[in-house]
């Protein structure tokens, strides 16, 4: 034992070389992460003539399509993230408290496929279901419910919003259990024992504790339906004008310079967005880590 | 003591409808609509065999598979050093390593997709084999937690000390002693890895890679109820495949504390 100890304790004194067995990581990450990123950045600067511009942020800026789609893009995050939110931790609340064992690696599985499987497969699910002729309308109209009634359709915004729920609230079960999973049972004792009512509880010790990873989440679920493209793309096929679904039409097809440097400025701008919500889920963490230490 | 008792039933109950009508039904009722009939009344297998038939379906799927278990592989050789390493003594780096890993689920995919043509040297754009890379990519944030939980629950520190004192080199000590200890975290960021890259649709079309997914989305545009069986039957494939290795990851998980 002793002798592996000053063996370790050998080979860890050069701090330098901490870090070496993580180079294939940084390395890895740094090109295939990183490096795209940032050469997009580079590339939203440029201008027809490779020359530094920032001609390429102006259609942004001053409204028009362009700026349309982000606001589109942020209210369909934020109305989806929400609702996927609410809905999503209501359930973990039940699964961390009533189920267990098997019944719950397969429900947490269950969530992971939905969850995941934000793109082509659920969109024509979703087209099978609640499409006009769909069996899911049909048996909603059955229980005397017509979905159809209004100017509600699959293909329309609505449509989105209601097919991104779908793989929202699953993300939230997963990401949000293990902040309930870590309220200790001597919170709610000691509460108890001080007289606190179920409601007292909640309002004093449960809400404040689970707030800021709620909020964490709620910023994780944000940037997912932000950024997501194939759900939409194969629903509407482009006519929901998301930034992502802008950026591919610019791309696609399009060999002249000015408009792939657009395409990379609304990437950008996407990016920007992206490091908002991120500091928000960075600060909501530390928030929650804070808690758990003390 | 009943009151709590009819408030528990309650609540497990209205969780359950509500589960069941939000994402039971829809899976259920896309299922029984793909065996339909087109256009007339009766049950069919048609629209699966339909999709059998069209040209590209094994091709786009043989690729499809291939990517997806290069990537899977490709991660978990990346990965598992990284995370022991990490929990091991490079403890200092783990907050840095986890930001890194957290930021492909915030970086929009398609703003990876436009940099992946931009910055890619023309060899590697040239095959599709550059999707593997950013598969991985795509797979870390699921993969870190995957890994890290489970090598949480191991006694990391004493099995490699027992393993090194007893002569092993570090290779031998990390394939014949750390792999089957976080086995169950292993499979679940393969799993995990495979699922999403087998699923991948942005990446792939915006770089014009046919795959699965986007000769799908092509092949809907001829037969919508193919593309809706094929739909169906991905979605419900995946559950079944992931419930599985959730029943039998649950007892290797035992398996390993026993042996503790």
């Amino acid at each position: 034992m002793g002798v592996v100890r000053a063996h370790t304790r050998v080979r860890s004194s050069g701090r330098g070389t901490d870090v070496l067995p993580l180079l294939p990581f940084f390395i890895f990450t740094g090109y295939f992460l990183l490096w795209p990123v940032i050469a997009v950045t580079l590339q939203s600067f440029k201008g027809n003539k490779n020359e530094w511009t920032l001609d390429n942020f102006r259609p942004i800026v001053h409204g028009g399509p362009y700026l349309h789609s982000f606001i589109v893009s942020i209210k369909l995050a934020l109305i989806t993230a929400s609702i996927g939110a609410v809905v999503g931790a209501f359930f973990a609340f039940i699964i961390v408290t009533y189920v267990r064992g098997r019944l719950k690696n397969v429900i947490d599985s269950i969530s992971a496929v939905f969850a995941n499987s934000g793109g082509v497969p659920l969109a024509f699910m979703f087209i099978a279901a609640f499409g006009s002729n769909g069996l899911a309308t049909k048996f909603i109209r059955a229980l005397g419910f017509d979905i159809y009634a209004g100017h509600f359709t699959i293909f329309s915004f609505t449509g989105v919003v209601a097919v991104y729920t779908f793989f929202q609230a699953p993300l939230m079960i997963l990401v949000f259990q293990p902040a309930i999973s870590g309220m200790r049972k001597e919170w709610r004792e000691a509460s108890t024992n001080l007289g606190a009512s179920a409601l007292t509880y909640w309002r004093r010790v449960g809400i404040p504790v689970l707030l800021p990873p709620f909020i964490g989440a709620f910023f994780l679920l944000f940037a997912g339906g932000f950024s997501a493209y194939a759900t939409t793309r194969a629903l509407t096929s482009g006519t929901v004008s998301i930034v992502p679904i802008v950026i591919g039409a610019l791309v696609d097809g399009n060999t002249q310079a000015s408009q792939a440097n657009l395409g990379a400025a609304l990437a950008v701008g996407m990016i920007l967005v992206a490091i908002v919500v991120m500091s928000g889920y960075v600060w909501a963490q530390k928030r929650a880590t804070q808690w758990r230490q003390s | 003591m009943s009151q709590t008792f009819l408030r528990k039933w309650a609540l497990i109950t209205f969780a359950s409808l509500l589960g069941f009508t939000l994402f039971v039904l829809p899976v259920i009722a896309s299922s029984i609509y793909s065996f339909q009939k087109p256009g007339g009344k009766g049950y069919t297998f048609v629209s699966y065999t339909w999709l059998v038939h069209q040209d590209g379906f094994f091709q786009s799927l043989g690729t499809s598979l291939e990517l997806a278990i290069l990537a899977g592989i490709l991660n978990i050789v990346l990965m598992v050093p990284t995370m022991v390493y990490l929990n091991l003594k490079g403890h200092r780096f783990k907050s840095v390593v986890d930001f890194i890993c957290i930021l492909p689920l915030v970086i929009p995919v398609v703003c990876l997709a436009l940099g992946a043509q931009k910055a890619m040297p023309s060899f590697l754009q040239n095959t599709q084999y550059e999707l593997v890379f950013f598969f991985v990519i795509i797979g870390l944030p699921f993969t870190y937690r995957a890994l890290d939980t489970s090598l949480q629950t191991v006694a990391l520190k004493t099995l490699v000390e027992a393993s090194r004192s007893l002569g092993a080199s570090w290779i031998r000590t990390i394939i014949r002693v750390i792999v089957p200890a976080i086995r169950s975290g292993i499979t679940g960021a393969l799993f995990l890895t495979f699922a999403l890259s087998i699923g991948e649709y942005t990446i792939t079309s915006l770089l014009h890679w046919e795959t699965f997914p986007t000769w799908t989305v092509v092949a809907s545009q001829q037969n919508i109820l193919g593309a809706i069986a094929l739909s169906v039957f991905s979605f419900v494939g995946a559950i079944a495949l992931l419930s599985t290795i959730a029943l039998f990851s649950k007892r290797s998980a035992q398996h390993v504390e026993v042996n503790e």
